[in-house]
């Protein structure tokens, strides 16, 4: 569930973390459940059933593919103050209490170019910048100047200029659509949280899972199998959504009812977000074909007490830093086939508001980090910060479209090059972020 | 290099291109993706309860068939069916019905929270005003307020009563100025902060794009902007005065834990502002604020909006239909849901319309519902509602809980467990007697009318346990 989300919200107590133990240690072992599973559950890890219809490439399991972790930071992440412009006059005159402080000062940037400068409460990743793994895209975003979140997150996460302009569908539903493959995994993409992101929209093999270990029927073991075989023939004929979700979550409970997950070192975050990337991280380890993860973090509205270096928006960053910085140390080389992008609906406003806060925006940033990023830079057209080259009530330009960084992520890393099927009307333009 | 699969598949998408695009165009269109919908015949008796109310409960079908459809709709119209005393005698016993705002103070933050979630669950489940209860849940998502911002759970049991319970058949207008006057909105979407100044636009923005003009409704962002300055000085006080304290002993509707409304002129903006073409002179107080509830909520733009939201939560995807005459209700009685419901139940479309997905909430009642189920709407349920996504008063975001069908379809497996745990007997607190002839037959006829009777097959020799969750886990049964 999106326990810690995004709102309009200003202050939030840290919540009492849910009802799990914390413990993050992915000690499973599924065999136990197997035997209960009958005839489906052989599945597609061993070329198939009649039951799943499914088919797989006996080869593929030598030869793990490209999977993308897509972080939606929910709420208009504030890009200047992620990716700071600490060589701008205009920054600090239009923040005089929420800007980051600028390098050698206390607490202050760490620098990235000579212009730009980390915040420093994403200090556990600067080293990913530093060896060349991570990137950022600055003043990104769409060309539509709303400003109200959940018109920026549809076209967004519909993979359009604007909402509407275009199938409402989401872009990875439709990435997934145009990639689809005889023997594909059921488990194609996964999103974790309690409710699919409009990203995932309309996509197949798609599902939604708050922990991989929680994913199972909760019966006695000697009822499963009365269960399952009961609830495929229930879900077989439909032709509805329901009857086809059904299918696919059976297809899935099988997959992962095959699954031997291995402990981990890595230590994440006792946080939604951390536990996120954990739960990503044991379903690639345990190579169920999995390509995409939709992954949430909510809590940027930061319309109040956002704060410099102590506040909301530091505590979203360490997190978010460590989250994503456990997930790397524990994928190792398998970064190599391993893209994170980071992104966010909007930016926020220059200029601070009354409350330690700044309000809606518009041009905000992109991260990418893992294999192919022509990382240690921070790419894109730097609009500016002065009155004149600002936009809107006084907003950063977005002069990347989002959809590029998008794009060029499909085409070099995601082997889909049909990049306008999936943005429909973009103009592709290099970005340069991947090699 | 090596090349991957994927990198295989991207060499030759050049090739799938042609292909690809008007697959892409079959399956997604230029609208909606067009999530299938199921087909087939429903009662029309049953169809108005289950799009009326939480769902059918044993009788109620044969019950509204005897006493005629236009009687049943004007007898949940008037809303003043005695209540069940198993929901009275449960209601009792929480504090929320009983103590003063000052009183509740007293009450860990936790058990708040569990308070106002089993008190929704059980006035869903238990409600004999079932229309009532329907707009309650309707409304409660239009001017959501997340229990876990501040001190959101105590300021919410406030809102849900003089906001949401008050007015959810009443005119919508009093609902909105309700809203704009309730400490847990203003908080939610931090008015407080909102000063002469350097105003914060967070509720201005919500206020005219989700709670009233929507947000194609026609204003700009410099209307924001003006009607954020309208609002500044609109915030509440943390400690009430005794006087008022005292008004509340026996008056329970009054309570407005952690706080009441309170205008503060020193922090108001007094400069003249503009509002979708209004000029609002300098000098103004609290009445500029007024004012533009006022304008908002006689706009056509919001009779739309509104009529667009009672459509799709009676209608769905076939809202559309009925849209534009509920607006023009709307606009002549002054945005009275009464009048606006009352066609659009009685209508012909509504037997014919597409079905809805049952949302968490909808799915969890109607099954405790359909099996005359006791419950203390407690712990157990709520936990089992958040693992199906939808935990109570916890949607961050002012948009309130998704309507989408993609939003919902990822997590069946989680209401398969609770099917099996219900019909199982497993649930502390949650007893279920039987499966309502009528939920059954909805189910079941469904099933033989367009899937070759494969219910009948997979029911055969079960026990009734095992009958009663596999109905309740059958595609059929998530939709209403």
């Amino acid at each position: 569930m999106r326990k810690e989300s995004y709102s309009c919200e200003g202050y939030r107590r840290v919540q009492p973390g849910h009802s799990d133990s914390g413990e993050m240690t992915a000690g499973l072992s599924r065999r136990g459940l197997i035997t209960g599973i009958g005839i489906g559950a052989l599945a597609w890890l061993t070329s198939g059933s009649a039951i799943a219809q499914l088919a797989i490439d006996p080869k593929k399991k030598g030869q793990p593919n490209q999977v993308t972790v897509v972080v939606f930071l929910r709420g208009g992440a504030d890009g200047l103050n992620l990716v700071v412009p600490y060589r701008e006059d205009a920054y600090y005159r239009g923040r005089p209490n929420v800007s980051v402080p600028s390098l050698g000062k206390a607490n202050g940037v760490l620098d990235l170019d000579g212009h730009f400068g980390l915040h420093p409460s994403l200090s556990t990743i600067f080293p990913l910048y530093k060896d060349g793994s991570m990137a950022m895209v600055q003043a990104c975003g769409s060309n539509d100047d709303t400003r109200s979140h959940f018109e920026a997150m549809s076209a967004m996460e519909s993979g359009l200029a604007k909402r509407g302009e275009g199938p409402s569908s989401g872009w990875i539903a439709r990435h997934l659509a145009t990639t689809e493959h005889e023997g594909d995994s059921p488990l194609r993409a996964v999103a974790i949280g309690g409710v699919m992101p409009d990203s995932l929209r309309g996509a197949t093999r798609a599902v939604l899972m708050d922990s991989v270990h929680d994913y199972r029927l909760d019966l006695p073991e000697e009822e499963h199998e009365a269960a399952m075989r009961d609830l495929e023939r229930l879900y077989s004929p439909g032709k509805d959504a329901v009857a086809q979700s059904g299918r696919e979550t059976l297809d899935v409970l099988k997959t992962l009812n095959q699954i031997e997950t291995t402990n981990t070192k890595a230590k994440y975050p006792e946080s939604d977000i951390g536990r996120a990337f954990h739960e990503v991280s044991t379903l690639i380890r345990a190579e169920v074909g999995l390509e995409v993860a939709c992954l949430d973090k909510g809590g940027w509205d930061t319309h109040v007490g956002q704060g410099s270096t102590v506040g909301v928006l530091p505590t979203l960053l360490d997190d978010l830093g460590r989250s994503i910085a456990a997930f790397v140390a524990d994928m190792g080389p398998d970064m190599h086939r391993i893209n994170v992008v980071v992104m966010s609906e909007f930016g926020r406003r220059l200029n601070e508001n009354s409350g330690l806060g700044t309000d809606h925006g518009h041009g905000s940033v992109m991260f990418v980090i893992g294999g192919g990023v022509s990382g240690g830079k921070v790419h894109g057209k730097w609009p500016g910060l002065e009155p004149h080259q600002l936009t809107g009530p006084g907003d950063l330009q977005a002069t990347t479209d989002y959809r590029n960084v998008l794009g060029e992520l499909m085409t070099k890393r995601m082997g889909n090059a049909g990049v306008t099927s999936v943005f429909p009307g973009l103009a592709p333009a290099p970005v340069g972020v991947f090699a | 290099m090596k090349l991957s699969r994927r990198e295989c598949l991207g060499i030759g998408a050049a090739t799938l291109a042609a292909s690809g695009c008007s697959r892409i165009a079959n399956r997604f269109g230029n609208s909606d993706p067009a999530l299938p919908l199921p087909t087939g015949p429903v009662d029309a008796t049953a169809r108005l309860i289950n799009r009326s109310s939480f769902g059918t409960r044993p009788g109620d079908v044969a019950r509204v068939k005897a006493m005629g459809h236009e009687a049943y709709v004007d007898q949940q119209l008037a809303a003043n069916e005695p209540e069940d005393y198993r929901l009275l005698l449960q209601l009792e016993r929480f504090d929320t019905e009983h103590m003063t705002g000052m009183e509740l103070r007293d009450i860990p933050e936790p058990e708040m929270l569990r308070q106002i979630q089993a008190t929704a669950l059980l006035h869903a489940t238990y409600g004999r005003n079932t229309l009532y209860e329907r707009m309650a849940d309707l409304w409660t998502n239009h001017l959501n307020v997340y229990a876990r911002k501040d001190l959101g759970a105590y300021r919410k049991t406030g809102d849900q009563k003089t906001v949401v319970r008050q007015h959810a058949l009443g005119k919508f207008p009093d609902m909105i100025k309700a809203s704009a006057h309730s400490v847990a909105m203003l908080d939610y979407l931090d008015n407080p902060l909102n000063v002469h100044g350097i105003a914060n636009e967070n509720y201005a923005r919500e206020l005219m794009e989700l709670h009233t003009l929507g947000v194609h409704g026609g204003y700009t962002q410099k209307d924001v902007q003006e009607v954020a300055r309208c609002f500044t000085g609109w915030t509440f006080e943390r400690r009430p005065a005794i006087s008022q304290v005292t008004d509340w002993i026996g008056d329970r509707t009054k309570i407005q834990p952690y706080g009441t409304f309170k205008y503060r002129d020193e922090r108001h903006d007094k400069g003249e502002k503009v509002v979708l073409g209004h000029r609002i002179p300098a000098g103004g107080g609290q009445e500029d604020g007024e004012f533009v509830l006022d304008i908002l909520a006689k706009h056509p733009n919001t009779a739309k909006f509104i009529a667009f939201k009672i459509c799709r939560e009676l209608l769905g995807d076939d809202g559309h239909l009925w849209e534009s005459r509920t607006a023009d209700t709307y606009l002549k009685s002054g945005g009275d849901i009464r009048e606006m419901i009352r066609p659009v139940l009685l209508s012909k479309e509504l037997s014919n319309s597409t079905a809805i997905l049952k949302r968490p909430l909808d799915f969890m009642v109607s099954a405790l519902r359909a099996t005359d189920a006791d419950t203390d709407g407690g712990v157990d349920l709520q936990n089992h509602l958040e693992k199906m996504g939808q935990p109570l008063f916890q949607w961050p975001m002012p948009d309130g809980f998704p309507v989408k069908v993609s939003s919902w379809t990822g997590a069946l497996l989680a209401r398969w467990n609770f099917a099996y745990s219900l019909a199982n007997d497993r649930l502390h607190g949650t007893n279920p007697k039987k499966l309502s002839g009528d939920a059954f037959e909805a189910v079941f006829s469904r099933h033989q009318a367009g899937e070759d009777g494969v219910m009948r097959d997979v029911l055969a020799g079960k026990t009734a346990e095992a009958a009663m969750a596999l109905c309740i886990a059958s595609p059929e049964f998530q939709w209403r």
